[in-house]
């Protein structure tokens, strides 16, 4: 009986709470909703301002202006056709780079076996001077001399012929140069080993020295390895 | 003991009263019910409307129109969005008599201090008046609202206001137009689209232009140079985009400051390149020759006619500024601007194909332009030979310099005429729709013949370096007391560059221009409006991506063998 009579009241009490509960959240979504308002209100009232002042900058910066100071003042013209590029390209063959020196590699000269020397000479250009001097101090030799006239008459300019630098090395090719000597005329089969013909001929040439029974071939032959 | 127990037997009258009591019962309930019915019924109703209004109400889904800024009317801006006509909130200052409470003679000598156009006498008499309102001043300066607001006068009301401003001042003002006080467009665009304008729908989203503010500020700089320079009365000038019809910059000498129109003289406030009509002169040769071309009149550019240095036609004589005295090619006859040659061409067209030409154009109509301002064009009555004859070039026809322009784009962009439009042309406002007037085949071999007027022939001066201009001068006597005035001449230029590959077109104009020393004594249009081209072009090329290239050019070699080269 008692819980009958407080059930209606229960009921009664769920309803209105629940009626409580659902207007305190539309409350709450209204408030939500004013705040809203406001912000948006204030956004409008910000977008008004700065439309006013963009307005104001348009107006003051206004392009009649902007061409009156660059009148008076500033005197920028439009650029003519030549200051307009193509492209990177173009910008990049307007700059001409900096002269750049050849390499300094040594110059290594092809040259015809010379039988006075055992490896190739390797001269760079300062060397190349001197060696056209030596290249040219032969020709201190008299063109005359350079002549050969037949005849039973033995030469005289042999010994003239015959320089100095060839005689530090006469020493070592002494004893195969009177070998040479020895063997005369087996020239072409001579040892493989046998020191250089220009020693050789150096040798042969100090020590013969003037003696009378050498052919002309082998004064020129002389002629040759002094260089 | 007798008596029968009440609680046994009922007395019947009593059971009849039961009877009715439980009649009047059930009726009260039944009444109960339907009270409490139409009460839950209303108190439902209530509730149902209150969560309706919750759910669906005002405050629910707000409209996004609220949080944007709507202006009093829709801004006007350019096809680069900057802003060339806006509303803005000004201050009027105005008088309410009655509420005034101060000393009206003393407030009468400090608002005549503070506002000086009108004396101490009339405010006094405004003050003492029995009117309830006066304007004071509409559009107040901040200092002078200051001012007025140290007084503290109850008796004058400041209000704030929706006011037009053209930021740029007279930048494209005849394109624009202007208002009058209540905000209503009276001429130009304003006129035009003041139904969108002042639509609340419609007015948040800005009118954009195919106008460019850089290059119309450049025409109007370069023009207004010339037409001091050399006296001109006014002037005229279009930059149009040849393939869309937009146009890129449209101006009217002398100027017209918008923001304060009506102080501008009537003849500031006319529109000279689409309500004026010219006739033009040598810049419609270049039409008759294409006519002759397209119709198979004239097979080649080589083509010769007889040049003397008169031609008789029925009583009338056309001359030669530069006579030939021989015979010449169409290719001299434009290069020269030959008249006896040109009225030749025009003859052997005739005056039918030239009318459908020229119908075709749009020379025979109102201008197709979203202004109130368009022109109807002057033609012959009755088309006979002479008049197709002066018309061959430029004569007896009056047209505005629009006209010429979109005349001009038609025979470059390859033969199409499409409507001049001052819309930016994109997805919500396609191009106009075109018509075919000259073949692809001539508009190309119109290249040549234009360029060669520039390179070698009147319009010298209209060059631009690397731009490749092509164009032709026309200079024409004015109408003067029902004849020709050889004073008063209109001087004019129709260009195309680049014109290898023809995008856009130019027409200028100045009415009236008197000869100079620089001029060397000439009026001609190659001495006075061909070197505004020059420095025009060579100013906006750039800003619309025109690379300039000398090693480019028009194929010379259609036109160079007919020329005979000057000793």
């Amino acid at each position: 009986m008692s819980v009958r009579g407080f059930g209606s009241l229960v009921m009664a009490t769920s309803v209105a709470g629940a009626a409580l509960g659902c207007y305190l959240v539309s409350l709450n979504v209204a408030s939500e909703r004013a705040e809203l308002e406001s912000v948006e209100a204030r956004i409008v009232t910000t977008q008004r301002q700065i439309r006013t002042l963009q307005t104001e900058i348009g107006t003051r910066g206004r392009l009649a202006q902007l061409e009156r100071w660059n009148a008076n003042f500033i005197r920028l013209s439009a650029p003519s056709a030549d200051q307009i590029l193509e492209g990177s390209f173009q910008l990049a063959t307007m700059v001409r780079p900096p002269a750049r020196h050849a390499i300094d590699a040594p110059v290594v000269l092809a040259s015809a076996p010379v039988q006075t020397e055992k490896t190739p000479r390797i001269v760079d250009d300062s060397q190349d001077a001197v060696a056209a001097v030596t290249a040219v101090k032969p020709r201190t030799v008299r063109p005359d001399e350079l002549l050969h006239v037949a005849g039973y008459e033995v030469p005289v300019r042999q010994t003239a012929a015959i320089e100095k630098p060839v005689k530090p090395k006469a020493t070592t090719a002494k004893p195969t140069a009177k070998r040479a000597a020895a063997s005369g005329t087996k020239h072409a089969a001579a040892d493989p080993l046998a020191p250089l013909p220009a020693a050789k001929a150096a040798a042969k040439g100090r020590a013969s020295g003037g003696s009378t029974d050498k052919p002309a071939t082998s004064t020129i032959k002389d002629n040759g390895s002094a260089q | 003991m007798n008596a029968p127990s009440p609680a046994l037997v009922a007395r019947p009258d009593r059971l009849r009263l039961v009877g009715q009591r439980r009649q009047v019962l059930a009726v009260m309930h039944q009444r109960l019910m339907i009270g409490m019915l139409v009460y839950g019924g209303v108190i439902a109703l209530v509730v149902i409307r209150i969560l309706w209004l919750a759910a669906f109400g005002d405050h629910a889904g707000r409209q996004q129109s609220v949080t944007q800024l709507v202006p009093a009317r829709g801004d006007i801006v350019d096809r680069e969005g900057h802003a060339l006509a806006r509303s803005i909130d000004a201050w009027s200052i105005a008088l309410h008599p009655g509420k005034v409470i101060g000393n009206k003679l003393d407030l009468a000598r400090a608002l005549a201090r503070i506002m000086p156009e009108r004396d101490e006498a009339t405010y006094y008499a405004m003050l003492r008046s029995n009117k309830t309102f006066f304007y004071l001043r509409r559009r107040a300066a901040p200092d002078v609202v200051e001012a007025i607001n140290a007084l503290g006068e109850p008796g004058i009301g400041l209000d704030r206001e929706p006011d037009r401003l053209y930021p740029q001042t007279s930048l494209a003002a005849h394109v624009l137009g202007y208002t009058d006080v209540d905000g209503h467009g009276v001429s130009g665009l304003e006129k035009f689209f003041d139904a969108q304008l002042s639509d609340p729908a419609r007015r948040g989203e800005p009118v954009t232009l195919s106008i460019s503010s850089r290059i119309q500020q450049a025409l109007e700089h370069e023009l207004l140079d010339a037409k001091t320079r050399f006296s001109a009365i006014g002037a005229a000038g279009v930059i149009m985009d040849i393939h869309t019809g937009e146009v890129l910059a449209m101006t009217s000498l002398p100027q017209l400051n918008p923001n304060i129109a009506g102080q501008g003289s009537a003849d500031a406030r006319f529109n000279r390149a689409t309500l004026g009509v010219y006739e033009l002169g040598s810049t419609f040769k270049a039409f008759t020759v294409a006519m002759g071309l397209d119709s198979g009149v004239v097979k080649s550019v080589g083509q010769m006619y007889p040049c003397p240095g008169q031609l008789h036609v029925s009583g009338r004589s056309i001359g030669d500024t530069h006579p030939f005295n021989r015979a010449c090619s169409v290719a001299e006859i434009m290069q020269e601007s030959s008249n006896v040659g040109t009225a030749q061409i025009a003859d052997q067209v005739g005056a039918a194909r030239q009318k459908e030409f020229l119908k075709k154009m749009g020379f025979l109509d109102r201008l197709e332009i979203e202004l109130p301002e368009r022109a109807r064009t002057l033609s012959p009555r009755d088309w006979s030979r002479t008049d197709v004859m002066t018309v061959g070039f430029g004569h007896s026809i009056a047209v505005t310099p629009l006209h010429l322009a979109t005349g001009y784009a038609a025979l470059m962009n390859g033969g199409v005429y499409r409507p001049a439009t001052l819309l930016k042309v994109d997805r919500k406002h396609p191009a106009g729709k075109g018509r075919r007037v000259f073949s692809e085949e001539t508009s190309y071999k119109m290249r040549s013949l234009l360029r060669l007027v520039v390179t070698k022939g009147t319009g010298s001066k209209a060059d631009a370096p690397g731009y490749r201009v092509g164009g032709k001068t026309g200079t024409a006597d004015k109408v003067a007391g029902g004849g020709y005035s050889h004073n008063r001449v209109v001087t004019n230029f129709a260009g195309v560059f680049p014109v290898d590959e023809p995008r856009y077109v130019m027409v200028v104009m100045l009415d009236e221009p008197q000869a100079t020393a620089e001029s060397m004594g000439f009026r001609y249009a190659g001495w006075n409006v061909a070197p505004v081209v020059s420095k025009t072009i060579s100013r906006i090329a750039p800003m619309l991506g025109v690379r300039p290239d000398k090693k480019r050019d028009a194929n010379m070699a259609e036109v160079l063998p007919y020329i005979r080269e000057k000793e």
